[in-house]
C-alpha cells in the first residue's frame, strides 16, 4: 500500500508562501510513490474549541461540523504535514483552531483511556511542520512549535522534521529563497523512504 | 480625566478560570476612582480571522468589516489593554489569536506607513496586562503563549517593559481558580499596582 500523506495547508492566504512549501513537499512525495492529499482550513468551516470539557467525560467532541472528519483522515494517514505561516510569532488562529479541537482525542488517551499510540506506531507516523515568516529572527519559529508538538503528540505522529524559512520579506515571497522549495521536495522522497523502510522491517 | 480601561476576555468558556481572574482584577479596579472600564468577550464580538492579504500595509486599516471596526477605535483610545486568554494545547486559545492576528492592521500603520498609532501624548503611557490559566502544572506551560502577546503590545505601542502579567497554572476544570491559595489575592494587588503606576503616568 502505498505511503498516505495528508498535506494541512492552516494559511488564509490561499497560494502563498507556506502552501506553496507545502506543494513542494507534497510533490515530493508524489516523486517518491506516495499518493498526497491536501486538505485547505480556510475552505472548510468549522469552530474553534469551545473549551467546555464534555470529552474529558464522553471522548467525543459536541461540535460536529467540517472538522469532525478530518480528525479520521488524520488518523489514517501515514505521514502528516502541518502548515502554517508565523503571524504575530505564531502560528494562524486556523491551525491554532484545529490544534485546540483534537483535545477529544487527547482525552480518549489521557482522561478515558480508549486510544493508545504504540512506540512502534508512533515511530512508523511522521509529522512535519512547514512555515515561513516575513521576519528574519532566527527565534520566530519558537512559539510555534510547542502546540504543533502537542498536535503531533496527541495524534500520534512522531516530530520528524521541520522546513521551515524565514526572511520571506527579503526575498519577495518563497521563489526567491535560494533553497527552501527544493528543500521541501528533497524532504518529501526522504519522508516517504524513511516510512517505507520502517514497513520493511516491521514484523 | 478618568482611567480608561479595555479589557478582553479571549476565552470560548464565559465566567471560567482565565475570566474569573479578569474578573478579579475588573473589580479590584471599579472600587478605584475615575476609571472607565469596557469588558469585551472575544466570542461575542464579531472578530473575522486575518486573511493574510497584507492589504493593511497600503489601507492603514482592514478590508473586512466586522466587530473589529470598533474595537480598533477603542484600543487606541484605552490607557490599560488587558487581554485575558487561557493556555490550549501549549498556546493561546484560537479565538484570542484572532484578535491577535487582526492588531496586523496597527503593525502595518506602525512599521509599514510609519504612522503614529496612539496620539503622540499618549506614546509610552499605556499599560498593558496579560492574565492566564492553564491545565497544565508544568511551568513552562504559558512561554509560547507570550511572543504574541508582546507582539499584540508592541504593535498597539505598548512597551514590553510595561507589560504586567499573571498567569495561573494548574487550574482546568471551570471555577478550579476559586480554590487556588493566592490567584485573588494576586489579581487584586496586580489592580492596585498597575492603576497607581497608571496615574503617576498620566501626571495625576
Amino acid at each position: 500500500m502505498p505511503v498516505r500523506v495528508l498535506g494541512i495547508s492552516g494559511s488564509p492566504h490561499r497560494h502563498g508562501n507556506t502552501e506553496t512549501l507545502l506543494d513542494c513537499f507534497l510533490e515530493g512525495t508524489k516523486e517518491a510513490g506516495a499518493s498526497p492529499e491536501k486538505v485547505v482550513l480556510r475552505e472548510l468551516t468549522y469552530s474553534p474549541c469551545k473549551g467546555c470539557n464534555v470529552c474529558h467525560r464522553t471522548g467525543e467532541c459536541v461540535v460536529q461540523d467540517e472538522l469532525s472528519p478530518l480528525f479520521d483522515r488524520i488518523l489514517e494517514a501515514d505521514c502528516l504535514a502541518v502548515a502554517s505561516p508565523i503571524y504575530s510569532m505564531g502560528i494562524t488562529a486556523e491551525l491554532k483552531g484545529l490544534i485546540d479541537r483534537a483535545q477529544y482525542i487527547w482525552a480518549q488517551k489521557y482522561i478515558q483511556k480508549t486510544r493508545f499510540f504504540t512506540s512502534e506506531y508512533i515511530q512508523r507516523h511522521k509529522g512535519i511542520f512547514i512555515s515561513t515568516a516575513g521576519l528574519s529572527w532566527d527565534n520566530v519559529f519558537d512559539a510555534a512549535f510547542p502546540a504543533v508538538t502537542a498536535f503531533f503528540n496527541t495524534m500520534g505522529f512522531e516530530y520528524y522534521d521541520n522546513i521551515i524559512a524565514n526572511e520571506m520579506d527579503r526575498y519577495h515571497g518563497i521563489k526567491g529563497h535560494p533553497t527552501a522549495l527544493a528543500e521541501a521536495y528533497k524532504k518529501g522522497i526522504q519522508v516517504v523512504k524513511a516510512i517505507e523502510q520502517l514497513r520493511t522491517r516491521s514484523p | 480625566m478618568a482611567i480608561k480601561v479595555l479589557a478582553f476576555a479571549g476565552s470560548p468558556r464565559r465566567g471560567g478560570n482565565s475570566e474569573t481572574l479578569l474578573d478579579w482584577v475588573l473589580e479590584t479596579m471599579e472600587k478605584e476612582v475615575a476609571v472607565e472600564i469596557e469588558k469585551i468577550a472575544i466570542i461575542e464580538a464579531n472578530i473575522n480571522p486575518c486573511r493574510g492579504c497584507n492589504l493593511c500595509e497600503k489601507l492603514g486599516r482592514c478590508v473586512q468589516r466586522d466587530g473589529m471596526d470598533t474595537i480598533d477605535e477603542k484600543i487606541v483610545a484605552a490607557d490599560l489593554i488587558i487581554l485575558a486568554a487561557p493556555i490550549f494545547c501549549m498556546g493561546i486559545n484560537a479565538q484570542a489569536k484572532v484578535l491577535i492576528d487582526r492588531a496586523q492592521v496597527f503593525r502595518s500603520r506602525k512599521y509599514v506607513l510609519k504612522l503614529p498609532v496612539v496620539p503622540p501624548e499618549r506614546k509610552g503611557k499605556r499599560i498593558g496586562i496579560f492574565l492566564s490559566t492553564a491545565g497544565q502544572t508544568w511551568n513552562y506551560v504559558f512561554d509560547a503563549a507570550i511572543p504574541s502577546v508582546k507582539c499584540f503590545f508592541n504593535v498597539i505601542e505598548v512597551r514590553e517593559k510595561d507589560i504586567y502579567y499573571l498567569m495561573v497554572n494548574g487550574v482546568d476544570e471551570k471555577g478550579a481558580i476559586l480554590t487556588h491559595p493566592t490567584a485573588h489575592q494576586d489579581a487584586e494587588q496586580l489592580a492596585s499596582t498597575v492603576i497607581r503606576d497608571l496615574r503617576l503616568r498620566l501626571g495625576e
